[in-house]
């Protein structure tokens, strides 16, 4: 057990690293597409979380990260220059010029009817914050309602599924307030102090890298605690778990909300690194496709998932230059996915994961004495 | 009043169209069916083909497009639904995938089209299906003027939720289908067939799926991208309903068409959408096994 | 460093390109026999049905260029990317095309959403995207040169000859819920009181949702004796389907669309649509020499005797030649070149004359209506003899004398009042 610790953790640091000294060797667009694919592979670290250790299929993830995404561009928005230059001192979203009431002043108060709720947007840090404690809110009343009613398995992906296209419907619908189908485009940029966070410079991309690396390193350390212990008994048989007096509701919903969070985190820096947040975040094929990137990478270890994302996309990305593996992407995608699930259920994590062991088992060990025995071989289901 | 009465009863009909092979494969097997609205699709194509090729009508299509679906059904049981009867959540995904090969192979024509051949029928374009001419307008029945096509199809959700009925209840390979729904392993002890009627089942529920798709080509647009919104409506209705639950199929998909009828006309249609997936959430939430279940699995 | 070899480089092989007084972010294109430009439209995804047909014309037209010669002796060499009918991927593709192969010509999109998102890529990098489509107006951008109809040059002859011609006088606007059926049905509104009549409805519905059933219930308790619908896309077919069955004719309720194209004209059944009307500035049965051929050798490029052409293709085909024009005026091909070497640019499309408007970069289109027909065809049942004025602000009461849109940008103390 040991020895595979020390390997995981080595993988840890080696991921860690070749994603730091990246921009050595490319830049400018290569590395926004880069940035993006790491945002992608933290929405894979979440659904890694929820579904791999939870047990908790979340169709409507889509749902948490374009909530993030939103409350950031919000921000955004309000300090990009065109909101200065309509018509008023104080920045003005110009979508809401051409949704305005008529005769109404054009002030974030009044110009529309809901249009007051991003006055405190004005300020970037509140926009950050909201970005995670809206989805963690909405994830934690969804959960609590959810788990305690003891709702579980398909019924828990449904109301997951029928959120996520809910709130989407309701975005498209509030136009003067979100601009509806457009979403928000034309956003500033963030600022530290003075200094500007410009989506193709060096200095977003070191963030994107390092927050991916923390959430890898710390939603890691969450489920070796006792409470993430407990979370991955309840996805084995949460029957017997509650039986021995755990509150399982509690570790589920505290769960749901980590992986919301995570969700957040990526969709608020996805929304700097791309400079737009689109209904189409909330997609229902958006979301599903979250879920196979877990499925092919490993949907029980964070790094599989993560690698998964980012592994699919830079696929994607290279049969987008072929204009007949273009048409296609689609169809390979899907047998990609089928053949994963079918044959390859632990994902691409799992495979390397049983290699390791194979190697490990040829390799020559140390003879012990018989004073300490070897641990015994338990037969592991789930790859920490 | 009685119009938008009627207009709910149609879109609960149509829910129902679609929901009523769902119900089927997941009520007696538990294997979810994302691949579900593309057999939905894959009837209406047959329509379409059918009227290129065969010189075939609408009406003529229903039994054909059974016939297809089910066979594809079939198929995707054999090869991909079987190997995950242990890991159930898995074929939700698993479908999810067959469900985009499907589309793609009708968007690609078989992968023809890489290669520059067309065939008419198929592609990335809208295609055309001919209405017959006497379900075209509208007749007077009691006084309230109702749309031939919307009325047929009310007429065929009935026969195909009775023919159902018919066979899950009345019919020896029902009375398995049951048992199996009930305890697979006791079953198979009974010395029922297990894999043969799981497989049966599937096929029929795919089938049912075709017809659905037969009845929408008349009046939806036939597209390869078709299919995705319907397997979420036909999902939130047996989920609602309940499972292994005809009868709560039936209620729920009646429900929820009234629901979004009456909102559509008071409100309008966005809030109504709205309005549906607001009652699958509290659904859910106060009932969570569904409108109407039973102990069983 | 390598700063002097590739400073040296750039003068001698981007010679003809030469960079005038440009601003720091000005792109050229390096090779020196071929110029390169993008091409962005959704390859695949619900919206390829009509994209697809975008770029063909598109590549098209660039091949007949190239085949009499190409542009100041050289060949256009198009990269073409795949906008997958997502705006996410419509970002990342444009971020590509101009920031990596650093293009400064893209040609491309269909949807608002799409030319949103890649907005801020294209002015903040200088490069200058030409968009065909007909869109709600209501925006005035130094890097995209509009060849689609704006609302005034769909709506402003169609509304005054549905209440003269027609006779119809309460209106029932319908749309699909965004922001472009939303704003033609504000220009709708303007026009339909100014010339006397009234509106009775303004309803919406989502995207890409066929169920019609209520709303069709809805026009028939309202009173109104024409339908305006601003529906898009796959909506249209379930809509005129239900429309019939509903029990109505086009001849005393019919259906006037801006959307409603050759393309769903053909999937829905042309007897669903008989009777109604559309509003272009092109039909494929505009009958002159230029349209003929048109329809002919598009029909042999993308191998499809079937094919139909329609407003957003051929102005996806004209508006290459006007970059043609422009790069040939300016003799260069940069984005500041070409933005002031097209405007004034005049071409005779298969659809008539037109001319970009030197002032807002939008395009000068000659309204047409037609009325569809039993066959499928379109028949024009009216066209104003020459192009008119674009006026993307209409709606907010802009005119040739007062424009909203000039090269200094949008005045955003005119939306105001």
């Amino acid at each position: 057990m040991a020895a595979r610790r020390v390997r995981d953790v080595a993988l840890y640091l080696v991921f860690i690293a070749v994603i730091m000294v990246l921009p050595l060797f490319v830049e400018d667009y290569a590395l926004n597409q880069v940035a993006r694919f790491l945002v992608y592979g933290i929405l894979g670290v979440a659904i890694a979380l929820s579904w791999g250790y939870a047990g908790i299929l979340n169709l409507g993830q889509g749902l948490f990260f374009g909530l993030g995404a939103y409350m950031m561009a919000m921000s955004l928005k309000l300090a990009s220059n065109t909101s200065l230059q309509q018509g008023s001192d104080k920045p003005v979203p110009d979508f809401m010029l051409w949704n305005a009431e008529p005769g109404a002043k054009t002030d974030l108060c009044c110009i529309s009817k809901a249009s007051f709720l991003w006055i405190p947007f004005q300020s970037q840090w509140f926009g950050l914050a909201m970005a995670i404690v809206v989805p963690v809110a909405i994830a934690a009343l969804a959960g609590s309602i959810m788990f305690r009613n003891r709702i579980s398995g398909v019924f828990v992906s449904i109301m997951t599924l029928a959120m996520v296209l809910l709130v989407r419907l309701l975005i498209i619908d509030a136009q003067p307030v979100t601009n509806g189908f457009n979403g928000l485009t034309d956003l500033g940029f963030f600022k530290i102090g003075d200094f500007v966070l410009d989506n193709y410079g060096l200095p977003l991309y070191y963030i994107v890298a390092a927050v991916l690396a923390l959430t890898l390193l710390l939603t890691r350390l969450l489920v070796e605690t006792r409470a993430g212990l407990i979370l991955q008994a309840t996805r084995e048989d949460a029957n017997r778990c509650l039986y021995l007096g755990f509150d399982v509701p509690m570790y589920q919903t505290f769960f749901f909300c980590v992986s919301a969070a995570i969700a957040g985190v990526a969709g608020l820096l996805y929304a700097n690194v791309a400079q737009f947040a689109s209904p189409t975040f909330m997609d229902l094929s958006f979301s599903i496709s979250m879920v196979v990137w877990a499925a092919v990478g490993g949907r029980n270890s964070l790094l599989g998932a993560c690698l998964g994302a980012i592994l699919i996309h830079l696929l994607e990305d290279a049969m987008s230059k072929t204009p007949a593996l273009v048409e296609s992407w689609k169809a390979i995608i899907g047998l990609v996915f089928v053949l994963s699930v079918l044959f390859m259920p632990k994902g691409i994590a799992g495979l390397a994961s049983d290699f390791g062991d194979f190697l490990a088992r040829r390799l020559p060990r140390p003879r012990r004495t018989g004073l300490t025995a070897d641990p015994p071989q338990v037969a592991r289901e789930s790859k920490s | 009043m009685a119009e938008v009465f009627f207009i709910g009863l149609s879109v609960g009909s149509i829910l129902l169209l679609v929901a009523l092979g769902l119900a089927i494969t997941y009520g007696a097997m538990g294997v979810i069916n994302m691949a579900h609205g593309e057999m939905v699709m894959v009837g209406a194509y047959t329509t379409v083909m059918a009227r290129i090729y065969l010189k075939l009508g609408l009406l003529a299509s229903i039994p054909l497009a059974f016939i297809v679906t089910a066979l594809l059904g079939l198929l995707i049981e054999r090869v991909i639904v079987r190997r995950l009867y242990r890991r159930l959540l898995d074929t939700l995904l698993a479908t999810w995938g067959v469900a985009l090969l499907i589309q793609q192979a009708v968007r690609l024509e078989f992968g023809l089209s890489l290669i520059g051949i067309h065939i008419p029928g198929l592609g990335a374009g809208l295609q055309n299906v001919q209405v017959p001419e006497w379900l075209v307008g509208s007749t007077h029945v009691f006084g309230v003027e109702i749309n031939a096509y919307r009325g047929f199809i009310i007429l065929v959700t009935i026969a195909m939720t009775f023919v159902t009925w018919l066979i899950m209840y009345k019919s020896p390979i029902g009375m398995q289908v049951r048992a199996i729904m009930r305890n697979p392993k006791m079953a198979a002890a009974c010395g029922i067939n297990v894999e043969r009627v799981n497989a049966l089942t599937f096929a029929y529920g795919s089938g049912l799926a075709g017809i659905a798709g037969v009845m929408m080509s008349g009046f939806k647009t036939v597209f390869p991208d078709m299919g995705t919104p319907m397997v979420v409506d036909g999902f939130l209705v047996v989920v609602v309903g309940g499972l292994g639950s005809l009868f709560g199929t039936v209620a729920a998909a009646g429900l929820l068409g009234q629901l979004n009828g009456v909102t559509a006309s008071l409100a309008n249609d966005s809030l109504a959408r709205a309005a549906v997936f607001a009652a699958v959430i509290v659904v859910i939430v106060l009932r969570p096994k569904g409108l109407f279940s039973y102990k069983g699995r | 460093m390598s700063v002097n070899r590739r400073s040296f480089l750039k003068t001698t092989a981007g010679g003809v390109a030469a960079v005038a007084g440009a601003p720091l972010f000005s792109r050229t294109a390096l090779a020196a026999d071929t110029i390169d430009v993008g091409v962005l439209f959704s390859l695949t995804g619900g919206l390829s049905i009509i994209e697809k047909s975008l770029s063909d014309a598109t590549l098209m037209a660039i091949a007949e260029i190239n085949a009499s010669g190409g542009v100041m002796g050289k060949q256009i060499h198009a990269i073409s990317e795949d906008g997958a009918s997502d705006p996410k991927t419509y970002n990342e593709k444009a971020s590509k095309l101009v920031i990596q192969d650093k293009l400064a010509t893209v040609f491309g999109s269909y949807t608002s959403a799409s030319r949103k998102a890649v907005l801020p890529v294209f002015e903040k990098r200088n490069a200058m995207y030409f968009y065909p489509t007909y869109y709600e107006g209501y925006e005035c951008s130094r890097n995209v040169v509009y060849t689609g109809a704006v609302p005034n040059q769909q709506l402003s002859n169609f509304i005054p000859w549905i209440i003269k011609t027609l006779g119809k006088k309460t209106f029932f606007i319908v749309g699909s819920n965004y922001i472009y059926p939303r704003e033609m049905a504000k220009v709708c509104k303007i026009l339909i009181e100014k010339n006397g009549a009234k509106w009775v409805a303004d309803e919406y519905l989502e995207l890409g949702d066929s169920e019609w059933g209520s709303m069709v219930n809805k026009i028939k308790n309202s009173g109104a004796d024409v339908v305006l619908s601003n529906v898009v896309g796959d909506s249209v077919v379930a809509f005129y389907r239900e429309f019939k069955n509903q029990g109505f004719t086009h001849d005393k309720l019919p259906i006037c669309a801006t959307v409603t194209s050759e393309i769903e004209i053909a999937a829905m059944g042309a007897e669903y649509a008989a009777g109604s009307y559309t509003s272009f500035p092109y039909f494929q049965a505009i009958d002159t020499p230029e349209n003929k051929s048109f329809i002919e050798r598009y029909r042999t490029y993308v191998k499809d005797p079937h094919a139909v052409t329609h407003h957003a293709l051929c102005s996806a085909y004209f508006q290459v030649f006007l970059w043609k024009q422009a790069v040939e005026k300016a003799k260069a091909t940069t984005a500041d070149a070409i933005r002031e070497g097209v405007r004034g640019q005049e071409f005779l499309s298969p659809g008539g004359a037109v001319k970009i408007e030197p002032e807002n970069l939008h395009t000068w289109l000659t309204p047409r209506i037609a009325q569809w027909q039993p066959d499928g065809q379109g028949k024009i049942v009216d066209a104003y003899p020459a192009p008119i004025f674009p006026l993307p602000y209409s709606a907010y009461g802009e005119t040739e004398s007062n424009l909203f849109c000039t090269p200094k940008g949008v005045d955003p103390s005119k939306l105001k009042g």
